[in-house]
């Protein structure tokens, strides 16, 4: 299937950037459709995260242009992207509430709409019972899901999640999925990374990353087919392989 | 006690410091400087003069200039006074007003022709600074000392009177009120530098910067939010240290408190981005903790606390003069001492603007870097 630009929420097209020594992206090319569940999955290392920050503006390509949401990366479309760190990047002295009302204020939203989304968001995401407590006294898990909702509290056209399901328990990992896919349904373009090769049945299009660049792109079918595979986890590596990598 | 266990974690610090090139090179470079500015400012060499009007008698037949031109002559050989004559009184008066002399020693005799001998001795300084003060005055004691053939009693100036110009009253303020002001300067900067520098080194570990910088928040909105964050925290602990010194140590404040204040804020507001450019120079709060002896100790040692400016090695003066602490010890002074209003210390106030500014543009151009 052919994507034209207009249906595109990111479109990169031959993104380099080096750190000293090192190709971080090298040649990337991809572009995720508006509305759905795209799983950038490869190794550490593999420039997801690179991209990731290419895309919240947070780091400019060397080379190669990037499109985020119509627009160039950076102040002109933050405000519709949501970001969700590798790590809970959260005020730990403040409580979930007060780190909600914190990151909702500075997009812009007033008192009125921060009360109702922060009433709205805990409850979704379960975290009702330690909204009010600070967030150094909240379990790792529960760190993962309070950042998760700050990144949502702007109700984000696009959502940015940097290896969100990490160090986190098979139960939990199961609600954050849910989470992604429901908000899919509400017409949000979701881009997430994970290096967890079961993770892609989950997502709309799986994007395999390695040494900078997009190996191949499709469902997850579509590369265990294409690459003769009974697991993804396989097809990722018979990709690697004909890569010569 | 076992000695695996504890030549194990031995072993890791070594390591850990061995790793951290920046801590261990400000390990080396920290006191290498720190000792160098302390053995210059407590040795001898380089050290300039203080300057002191004299005004030269008329000399008469059978006149009584002679003891004073003696006591003149003797006060310029003194080890770190250089004397200057002025043609008048108020001409000399007026120099030091103006801090082209340090201070003003007037001499009289008594008596006339051969029997006349060296009467009272006034030193007129602007009383703002005892380091200026104490140094005229002894010099001045001790030529008299001389001249009348006597000898000085350590900790005592016989027949030295001290005019203070610059005070509303005459009265040698006590040596917390000298104090207060530098204890004042060095609280608020100790202490929104140590927090801001830690905080912001926080916020980048945790990466609640990289969330922010993804956000619409501009680097301006960033480094205004954290001045006026840290505004009435910075001015809270100036009004403990302020209502310390003056009620349970009677210092002294002759002029308006908000004055006190808005130095203080000034102060605070370049220090806050100061601390904020600062700690994207470290990794580790270890890091940032070793930056406060290199940014604040040359701060106190030259702002004019224990050696006056003037008296300094010129390249130090230099130096002084870009340290923001001179500007608000030196305005501080003036109005807690002095009982200066706004006009009195608008030079020192520009001056800390302008420190104020000059950190805001470091520390937006340092945000903004960051976004690319």
């Amino acid at each position: 299937m052919t994507d034209h630009a207009a249906d595109l929420a990111v479109d990169a097209k031959e993104l380099g950037k080096t750190f000293a020594t090192v190709r971080a992206l090298d040649g990337f090319t991809l572009g995720i459709r508006t509305g759905e569940v795209l799983g950038l999955i490869g190794p550490n290392g593999a420039g997801k995260s690179t991209f990731i920050r290419a895309v919240a503006g947070l780091l400019s390509p060397d080379r190669g242009t990037i499109a985020v949401l119509g627009r160039s990366p950076g102040m002109a479309v933050a405000a519709r992207i949501g970001y969700m760190t590798q790590s809970a990047a959260l005020y730990d002295d403040l409580s979930v509430r007060e780190n909600l009302a914190f990151f909702g204020r500075v997009y812009g939203l007033d008192r009125s709409t921060v009360h109702e989304r922060t009433d709205r968001l805990v409850r979704l995401l379960r975290i009702t019972a330690d909204v009010d407590r600070p967030v150094h006294q909240l379990s790792g898990g529960q760190r993962q899901l309070a950042n998760l909702a700050c990144a949502m509290v702007h109700e984000p056209q696009l959502l940015l999640l940097d290896e969100p399901t990490v160090g986190i328990d098979p139960e939990l990992r199961h609600r954050l999925w849910r989470e992604f896919a429901h908000l899919q349904g509400t017409g949000t373009t979701v881009l997430v990374t994970t290096h967890v090769m079961e993770e892609a049945d989950r997502c709309d299009r799986v994007a395999f990353v390695a040494d900078g660049r997009v190996l191949d792109v499709g469902t997850a079918r579509e590369l265990r087919e294409r690459a003769g595979a009974s697991t993804v986890e396989e097809a990722f590596l018979a990709l690697r392989r004909a890569a010569g990598s | 006690m076992n000695g695996r266990r504890i030549g194990a974690l031995t072993l890791r610090i070594v390591r850990t410091f061995r790793h951290d090139r920046r801590t261990l090179g400000l390990i080396v470079i920290v006191p290498l400087i720190v000792m160098a500015l302390i053995g210059y400012l407590v040795g001898d060499s380089g050290k300039q003069a203080l300057r002191i009007g004299v005004v030269v008698p008329a000399i008469t037949p059978g006149g009584a200039a002679a003891p004073v031109l003696a006591f003149q002559d003797r006060l310029a050989h003194r080890p770190g006074i250089e004397v200057e004559d002025v043609p008048s009184e108020a001409a000399g008066r007026a120099g030091v007003r103006a801090g082209s002399l340090d201070g003003l020693v007037l001499a009289q005799a008594t008596g006339v022709g051969p029997t006349a001998s060296l009467g009272p001795i006034t030193v007129v300084t602007p009383g703002l600074d005892v380091q200026v003060e104490t140094p005229i005055a002894f010099a001045a004691a001790s030529a008299a000392a001389e001249v009348r053939g006597v000898s000085l009693t350590p900790g005592d100036l016989p027949g030295i009177a001290v005019e203070r110009v610059s005070l509303p009253s005459n009265v040698r303020p006590s040596t917390i009120s000298y104090a207060a002001p530098a204890m004042i300067t060095v609280f608020g900067f100790l202490f929104t530098f140590m927090i801001t520098s830690v905080s912001f080194l926080r916020e980048r570990s945790s990466g609640t910067l990289e969330r922010l910088l993804a956000s619409p928040i501009r680097a301006r909105e960033i480094l205004t939010g954290y001045m006026l964050g840290f505004v009435p925290f910075a001015s809270i602990q100036a009004l403990i240290v302020l209502g310390y010194a003056t009620l349970v140590l009677h210092a002294q404040v002759a002029g308006p408190i908000w004055l006190v204040f808005a130095v203080l804020i000034l102060l605070v507001l370049g220090t806050v981005n100061l601390g904020i450019a600062l700690s994207f120079e470290a990794r580790t709060e270890l890091q940032v903790i070793q930056f406060i002896p290199l940014v604040l100790l040359p701060q106190v040692f030259l702002c004019g606390l224990f050696w006056p400016i003037r008296t300094l090695w010129p390249p130090l003066q230099w130096i002084s003069k870009l340290l923001p602490m001179t500007y608000a010890v030196r305005a501080l002074r003036e109005v807690m001492l002095a009982g200066a209003g706004l006009l009195a210390i608008a030079s020192d106030l520009i001056a800390l603007a302008v420190f104020a500014l000059a950190m805001i543009a470091v520390g937006t151009t340092v945000l903004r870097r960051l976004r690319v």
